[in-house]
């Protein structure tokens, strides 16, 4: 295999695997003849159409089936990351709460959905008792301490209703989901990565007197997440991603409506952003077509 | 688009013999990269507008012939119409109705 090769070889991997075993090497074929002799380097056009053909091959595979089983899914999956990133941090205080919050996370993503609403109840119990101080199915010592990953106590500025909205909203959708008997898609292992970067209360950005502050790194994974979403109904023309935003939007909404009175600038920013990429994605797909195969 | 589907026209090609072709037809204008060419080709088979007319193993490796469809015959050919009206406004030979008078002739 020549260095060229394997150089293209590396770069196809922005394809789904799918695509990859299926005309890989026909792509690949092609390439090597389009190559000037004695070449080692792909061109950079080369390696910008293949990067951008993946990605955009991902996200039109990521569009087939019902569109609103699929948005749903999405949607509970985004509420199911963020219900164990608030527990994550705490995991030295609460090893069996979130060993339980991780493994509906793994029941959601895999699409295991009549294991992953007892998982979820039970665990929706326990968080809503803690927010609220109250003790259920064990006796945990409250306030539960901060940690490395966290700067304050377990859901110091949660209420047991923001907490509970979030999940409500998961246990709806797999109630919802758990109706169908087709199986459903397997998210990707990407979704525990942003469990990480959302538990983290992120660098210091607001005045130190904010009452409710939002945490850096989360909102940046928010945005970056929302703005995939919005990529694949620009480019897919679907409402999967729209409806996927929207729940995520409703969960978020009732943490900051129950901050009312507490909000900054810089709350008041960042919901208008979640609100404008969320529109962003329930237009997308309605964009104005400039040829017959747009 | 217009040129893969005009590359077509004169035949069933695979992806390297229609990539040379949109370059020749387009006068050097046109080279769209592999990635580009391939999710052209892939999203105009999604549609029925071109299809696989034969597939072969050369050095090992699967290649795929591509097909204009009758639906993609009446595409390119509706394009063509179009591009040549629009065309036609500019280039008509003499007299131009829709000239614009120069103020105070």
């Amino acid at each position: 295999m020549t260095a060229l090769e394997r150089r293209y070889r590396r770069l196809l991997l922005a394809y789904p695997r799918k695509y990859r075993a299926a005309h890989g090497d026909e792509l690949l074929d092609v390439l090597l003849e389009s190559a000037a002799p004695g070449r080692s380097v792909p061109e950079p056009r080369e390696v910008w159409g293949l990067l951008l053909g993946g990605v955009r091959s991902r996200i039109i595979d990521q569009a087939r089936g019902s569109a609103w089983v699929d948005g749903l899914h999405l949607g509970v999956t985004a509420a199911a990351v963020a219900n164990l990133a608030a527990l994550l941090p705490y995991a030295g205080s609460l090893p069996l709460w979130t060993a339980l919050s991780a493994l509906a996370l793994l029941a959601i993503s895999r699409g295991w959905v009549r294991t992953a609403i007892p998982l979820t109840g039970v665990v929706a119990a326990k968080a809503v008792a803690l927010a609220g101080g109250w003790q259920v199915f064990d006796l945990t010592l409250l306030p539960v301490p901060p940690s490395s990953l966290a700067r304050q106590m377990l859901f110091q500025f949660g209420s047991p209703l923001t907490v509970a909205a979030g999940y409500a909203l998961a246990l709806a959708g797999l109630l919802v989901l758990a109706r169908r008997r087709r199986p459903l898609r397997v998210r990707s292992w990407w979704w525990w990565a942003a469990v990480v970067a959302v538990a983290w209360s992120g660098p210091p950005w607001m005045p130190q007197d904010t009452v409710y502050p939002l945490s850096l790194s989360r909102v940046a994974v928010e945005v970056v997440v929302f703005g995939l979403a919005v990529t694949g109904a620009y480019l897919a023309r679907d409402l999967r991603w729209a409806l996927a935003s929207g729940l995520y939007l409703l969960v978020a909404s009732a943490e900051l409506i129950l901050h009312a009175g507490e909000l900054t600038r810089q709350h008041l920013a960042y919901w208008g952003l979640l609100v404008l990429l969320t529109l962003a994605c329930a237009f997308a797909p309605y964009r104005q077509r400039r040829h017959c195969l747009d | 688009m217009y040129f893969v589907l005009a590359a077509l026209r004169g035949g069933p090609l695979h992806g390297h013999a229609i990539s040379k072709s949109v370059k020749e037809l387009s006068g050097g204008r046109v080279q769209p990269s592999v990635g580009t060419l391939y999710g052209i080709l892939e999203r105009l088979n999604e549609r029925g507008v071109i299809t696989v007319d034969r597939e072969e193993t050369v050095n090992g490796r699967n290649r795929r012939y591509f097909r204009i469809t009758d639906e993609g015959q009446a595409l390119v050919h509706a394009e063509a119409r179009r591009m040549q009206e629009a065309a036609s406004l500019v280039l008509r030979p003499s007299g131009a109705p829709f000239a614009l008078r120069p103020s105070g002739a």
